[in-house]
């Protein structure tokens, strides 16, 4: 711990990775089906002012405003998923974008649409001022946790039936269609799927930064968080989870460097994505690899000409 | 032999600076005379005090985060140079920058002060950084001292939080009496950007500041940050025909605001918060923001002599003008190490509590703290008169 805190990898630094870890996760779930949706600082947005005005205004224990925002981000996915999925690739990456603009400028302008609907004025969101002086109910045991049981779903996701159909549909929709596999349904649960977690994430996070306001969920958001994918691998799903807490940790490591710590982090980023273009994970070893080396070291030597 | 050559010029280069600080004279500086008179030269510090410095260098904000970072490097040269603390105990800040990200602020707060163990920090550069940040400070009894935040609340957070930094509820009240009083304005509108808490908080206090003063306000116009044309929000604006047009807006949509109003035949007055203190404003609208009435806490022109004399400081220092960001942050340094003098220990409640009670002439005026760590000091009326900022009812 003490050698992690001196290269300036404190607690704070650590809770950050783990929500960013669950960020990566969510959009992995949605490359992973081929969809390149930039969706999720959307969703992030609804789950943490969802989490937090639960915890708030309504006085409920975190858990609850956990489980709240993030069903109220999986419920709106439906709507929402239904007519966008029908688009694919730039398009659809597009047209979330759009989504995620709108979430923004409605969480903005939430508290004087409803007051001019009840008549009275209210202030739910807080407008640009957003909410503060939340107080730090996270725990790193909290994101330990709940980070370890999605990833054991994950895991059992990909050895199911329907895991196996999201990698089909990701090699090619057609092919997969014409095997039978019910595609707008896959489609749509696993857009589900992943703005569950990324509202888990928003509201987790909600409650670790003491204030949230509208602009932090912005395009940026959400280029970060498919940055945490693209970084890490989408190879298998430690991928994102290795990009979260390298693109998180990297600029604290690099306080050192003073003025050139944007410099350094960026040039780095660089040699990763031309270097590495398999992302953070191709330095590790896949169970295939480990195999292909296990069967050279230990197979039977062909025995020397007689 | 080339070898040689190269290893000499960059020693030279190297050792070149240093001698420069060392042949500095010490010498007394105007600000902190009154402090050296109350408080004796302190015996128990240690050779060197370290405090912390959280600023924006990088990123969106970073344009106000250099700016204190220099105006702060200032005032530590002077604090030094001095032997304010002393003989041969030094001052010495650890600046971290925050990158205008919440998150990061937070860690970079956190090694402040668990690693680094400083025993007061200068910022962070902004309200949004210091709500997520600052109660890391107060959890751990480390003394915040904002000066740049303006928003409401931020020293709600806790007894170790204090600002020097005038909030838009001090200036602009004044701003809008001083205008009622030699102007005469009784109806007035107000724009501004319905997505920043700076430009809306702004906007609130100015409603309530001309109800105070028996002032209708006959039209709201909002836009969001990054418009560009704000023809149709003025046209509703202009058919109230108000005295005064109040424009709690950031400075580049400020320009356009500006130019639009005198363009569609505004000819009322117009006045706007902290975001239109800015010599560029006035550059870029040029006679169309003739008499143009901005409320500060500080102004370039102040005839106070710490005032010209930290003006004077700065540009010979860095060669151009300090804006209010460099002469708070500057004052703010001062601030911490006449605390620290003061209390003459590194321990951090002390330090606050001869904070609380400091009583100082400074650049921004004779400056104290009210009991909720408020700043307590004359905010400027100035008026824009033929390119610079003038001071109200002054001429």
């Amino acid at each position: 711990m003490d050698v992690l805190r001196s290269i300036g990898i404190t607690e704070p630094v650590i809770q950050f990775m783990l929500v960013n870890a669950l960020l990566g996760l969510s959009i992995y779930l949605t490359l992973y089906t081929g969809m390149f949706s930039l969706a999720n600082a959307g969703f992030m947005a609804i789950g943490a002012f969802a989490g937090v005005i639960l915890t708030q205004t309504f006085d409920l224990p975190l858990a609850v405003g956990i489980a709240g925002g993030a069903a109220l981000a999986g419920v709106l996915a439906i709507p929402v998923g239904l007519p966008v999925l029908r688009l694919r690739d730039i398009y659809l990456a597009i047209a979330t974008i759009g989504f995620g603009e709108v979430v923004r400028i409605l969480i903005l302008n939430f508290d004087p649409l409803v007051s001019g609907i009840i008549g009275q004025r209210v202030t739910i969101t807080g407008g640009a001022l957003g909410i503060k002086g939340i107080p730090k109910l996270t725990e790193t045991w909290h994101l330990v946790g709940f980070l370890i049981a999605v990833c054991y779903l994950i895991d059992r996701l990909h050895r199911s039936r329907f895991g196996r159909a999201m990698a089909a549909i990701r090699q090619d929709e057609k092919v997969a269609a014409n095997m039978g596999i019910n595609v707008v349904y896959v489609k749509n649960v696993v857009f589900v799927l992943s703005a569950l977690l990324a509202g888990a994430a928003g509201a987790f996070s909600g409650h670790l930064t003491r204030i949230i306001s509208p602009d932090g969920f912005g395009f940026a958001q959400a280029v970060n968080i498919l940055a945490f994918a693209v970084l890490g691998g989408g190879a298998s799903y430690f991928g994102p989870i290795l990009g979260a807490v390298v693109l998180t940790g990297l600029p604290e490591v690099l306080r050192p460097v003073r003025e050139y710590r944007g410099v350094v982090n960026g040039l780095i980023l660089m040699l990763v994505i031309v270097y590495l273009p398999g992302g953070l994970i191709s330095f590790f070893p896949t169970r295939r690899s480990l195999q292909r080396l296990r069967r050279r070291l230990f197979a039977p030597r062909p025995a020397p000409p007689a | 032999m080339k070898k040689w050559i190269w290893v000499f010029s960059l020693l030279a280069l190297l050792t070149a600076p240093a001698l420069v600080s060392a042949q500095m004279p010490t010498m007394e500086s105007l600000i902190g005379a009154d402090i050296r008179q109350t408080c004796p030269d302190p015996t128990n510090l240690p050779d060197t005090v370290t405090i912390g410095s959280l600023l924006t260098l990088t990123g969106g904000a970073s344009v106000f985060g250099v700016s204190q970072q220099r105006g702060i490097q200032l005032a530590i040269a002077e604090i030094n140079n001095s032997a304010f603390l002393g003989e041969g105990v030094t001052l010495e800040v650890i600046f971290e920058d925050s990158a205008s990200d919440n998150n990061q602020a937070i860690a970079a707060m956190t090694k402040l002060v668990e690693e680094d163990r400083v025993i007061a920090v200068i910022g962070p550069t902004l309200s949004r950084e210091a709500f997520s940040a600052d109660p890391i400070a107060q959890d751990a009894g480390v003394v915040v001292l904002a000066v740049s935040n303006t928003a409401n609340g931020i020293t709600d957070m806790g007894d170790f939080i204090f600002r020097n930094s005038l909030p838009e509820a001090s200036v602009i009240p004044g701003t809008v009496a001083g205008a009622v009083d030699q102007l005469g304005i009784r109806s007035a509108a107000i724009i501004y950007a319905n997505d920043d808490d700076f430009t809306v908080s702004g906007a609130n206090v100015f409603r309530e500041a001309f109800e105070a003063n028996g002032v209708t306000v006959v039209a709201e116009e909002t836009y969001a940050t990054g418009d560009v044309d704000f023809n149709a929000q003025l046209t509703n604006i202009i058919a109230q025909n108000p005295d005064a047009l109040a424009i709690s807006a950031l400075a580049v949509e400020a320009v356009q605001i500006i130019l639009q109003a005198r363009a569609q035949g505004y000819q009322g007055v117009l006045m706007g918060g902290n975001g239109l203190n800015s010599p560029a404003v006035l550059q870029q609208t040029g006679a169309d923001s003739e008499g143009l009435i901005v409320g500060a806490a500080w102004n370039i022109g102040s005839p106070n002599e710490l005032s010209a004399a930290f003006k004077a400081a700065f540009e010979n220092e860095y060669g151009n003008l300090p804006d209010q960001f460099a002469a708070q942050a500057y004052t703010g340094a001062w601030m911490i190490a006449s605390a620290i003098r003061c209390a003459d220990s590194t321990d951090s409640a002390a330090v606050r509590d001869a904070l609380a009670a400091l009583e100082m002439e400074t650049p921004l005026g004779f400056f104290s703290f009210t009991e909720d760590r408020n700043p307590i000091h004359d905010p400027v009326v100035q008026v824009n008169r033929g390119g610079a900022f003038a001071v109200l009812g002054a001429e």
